[in-house]
């Protein structure tokens, strides 16, 4: 092939370095060793093949993607989550009816769960289930209130947070009602249930792995 | 005062002297706020039968109702507060239930229902209320004052629709109730009638009685002196001596009686004979106003009578002793007014009320 891999070095240079180039066969037989070692370790056609020539483009290199540290997603802050205002429903998305499918859902869900609510079934084993439950889509209803001008209020849960309960009501109105010192029934087919909102106060995603003490009676 | 008497539920009486024909005089007031009267007593010193004008008059109080399982919410129903409400001198007092114990409604002739619930009841109902006013550390009691005149309870407006779906839906509450109305004419007892025949009820009369009393030592009261401190006695120990007299208690204070040991109070002066009349029933304070006048018109006869007393007992259980200010039962629930009429006209009144009440006015 074309390409000078050897040549003698001058004498000038060989007494500055202070080696000698070796002649003749010695050097050819060095030199072909030499070569296959550095070559890899591949057929005569192979190589052709990879000595074809490819067009590189230069200007136009594809960026390299630069891997870095896979950072996990941190979430965002609650200040950051009200800037976002991602909880927030809009007033054209605060009809009574756009839930009800979300109710019947939540229905599914709960008989599910109960293994089919039967009127025979266990109120206990009901009520352990629920307590782990998750009961966004419920219609639930204020009985009784610290402040009497929360009984009686109704509507679908839209959406459970650490110590407040917001349900839209049939009048298409986004109510906000603190869980402290009232208590909710909610209706499962054939059963209610009441549900002691002091003692509920916890995030529903920690409500699951939470172990309640069993209380004698629980006065407001 | 030693800290071991402050702990005593205090009791008050309050005394006032006036004349009837003084134009500042408040009796008229006095006597038409305290609502729910149980039992009128009448003592007259030296008089030997009963005069015929107050005979009439204790013959003309109006007859009162008691109704069996009356729902609440029928005095909140329309035809009933443009019938009965609206024109005042309407009464009503839930019979039988302990003011300290379990909820009482009474409704006021100026138009206020009244209800004193308990807190269970109180967080159940939804209406807005106030704690009460004799609450120990927690608040166990709650009252509820709704003002059916008032214009935001007409009916139509939300919060009527509210009130009443409360009490009509909610928390359906049912009690025996004292109804009386001083009626002016008589068609009005028809819509009452009328109204009442869904439930069931009985009509009475107030329960008249009256006797003679023989030889009984009766204190010589001066119009002048109200605090006993010159002339007359001690207001409390007249009113002990009025109170053992009714009672029929010997004042004697013999030496071998170890029954009583009320006396007279000095000076006191022998007489040969008193009547003594008593009215109970569910009493309304138009009918005492009659006797009232009565009663000042007997005395104003020349006679020997020196002086009439008329004493008028509050229920025990009623929520409101004065107006609307808050009663409550903690050793006793009296609260009562007397009368002492004088010659031309001069009055003394006494106000008493025991440990769980405002101030009578």
């Amino acid at each position: 092939f074309p390409g000078v891999v050897q040549s003698r070095i001058p004498p000038e240079q060989s007494d500055i370095l202070g080696v000698e180039s070796q002649h003749g066969t010695a050097a050819d037989a060095l030199t072909k060793a030499f070569l296959k070692n550095s070559l890899p370790h591949m057929k005569d056609e192979d190589v052709e093949e990879m000595m074809l020539r490819k067009a590189v483009v230069l200007e136009y290199k594809r960026p390299m993607k630069k891997k870095g540290k896979t950072r996990k997603a941190k979430g965002l802050n609650a200040k950051e989550r009200r800037q976002l205002k991602i909880f927030q429903l809009k007033p054209e998305h605060q009809k009574y009816d756009l839930f009800l499918p979300l109710h019947e859902l939540w229905k599914q869900y709960i008989v599910d769960l109960c293994n089919g609510l039967k009127p025979g079934s266990n109120p206990q084993m009901i009520q352990q289930k629920l307590l782990k439950a998750d009961f966004h889509g419920a219609v639930l209803t204020v009985v009784r209130s610290k402040c009497p001008s929360y009984v009686g209020l109704t509507g679908i849960l839209v959406q459970e947070l650490k110590h407040v309960f917001k349900i839209i009501t049939k009048e298409d109105k986004l109510k906000v009602i603190p869980k402290r010192n009232s208590v909710f029934s909610v209706e499962i087919g054939d059963f209610v249930t009441h549900i002691y909102g002091s003692k509920f106060e916890l995030r529903s995603s920690e409500r699951s792995a939470k172990k309640f003490k069993i209380k004698g009676t629980i006065d407001l | 005062m030693s800290p071991e008497l402050e702990k005593c539920p205090r009791s008050l009486l309050v005394c006032e002297k006036s004349n009837f024909l003084n134009e500042k005089s408040r009796h008229d007031i006095h006597v038409s706020k305290h609502n729910f009267n149980y039992k009128i007593s009448v003592l007259i010193p030296d008089c030997e039968a009963l005069p015929a004008n107050i005979s009439s008059a204790f013959h003309s109080f109006s007859s009162y109702y008691l109704v069996r399982e009356l729902p609440v919410y029928q005095l909140l129903e329309e035809t009933f507060i443009e019938s009965h409400v609206k024109k005042g001198n309407f009464y009503a007092l839930s019979y039988n239930t302990k003011i300290d114990e379990e909820n009482t409604i009474a409704l006021l002739s100026s138009g206020q229902l009244i209800l004193s619930l308990d807190k269970d009841t109180y967080e159940q109902l939804g209406l807005e209320g106030r704690p009460s006013l004799y609450n120990h550390k927690k608040a166990m009691r709650f009252v509820v004052t709704l003002d059916l005149t008032d214009k935001s309870l007409t009916p139509g407006t939300k919060r009527y629709q509210r009130v009443l779906s409360s009490l009509k839906d909610r928390l359906p509450l049912r009690y025996d109730f004292l109804l009386t109305k001083y009626n002016t004419g008589s068609d009005e007892d028809q819509t009452l009638i009328k109204l009442l025949s869904q439930y069931s009820y009985e009509e009475h009369k107030p329960a008249f009685s009256h006797h003679t009393l023989k030889n009984i030592p009766c204190p010589t009261l001066y119009p002048s002196d109200i605090q006993g401190k010159t002339l007359s006695c001690d207001p409390h120990h007249f009113l002990e001596w009025l109170g053992a007299v009714n009672l029929d208690i010997s004042c004697e204070n013999a030496a071998d009686s170890f029954l009583s040991t009320y006396v007279c109070p000095e000076p006191q002066s022998s007489v040969s004979q008193a009547l003594l009349c008593t009215v109970t029933g569910f009493i309304s304070p138009e009918n005492v106003f009659v006797l009232l006048q009565e009663l000042r018109q007997y005395i104003d006869e020349p006679k020997f009578t020196p002086w009439i007393s008329l004493t008028v007992h509050g229920f025990m259980d009623s929520p409101v002793s004065w107006g609307a200010t808050e009663h409550g039962f903690l050793k006793g629930g009296e609260n009562l007014y007397n009368f002492v009429c004088f010659k031309n006209q001069d009055y003394w009144l006494h106000m008493a009320t025991g440990a769980q009440d405002g101030c009578p006015p």
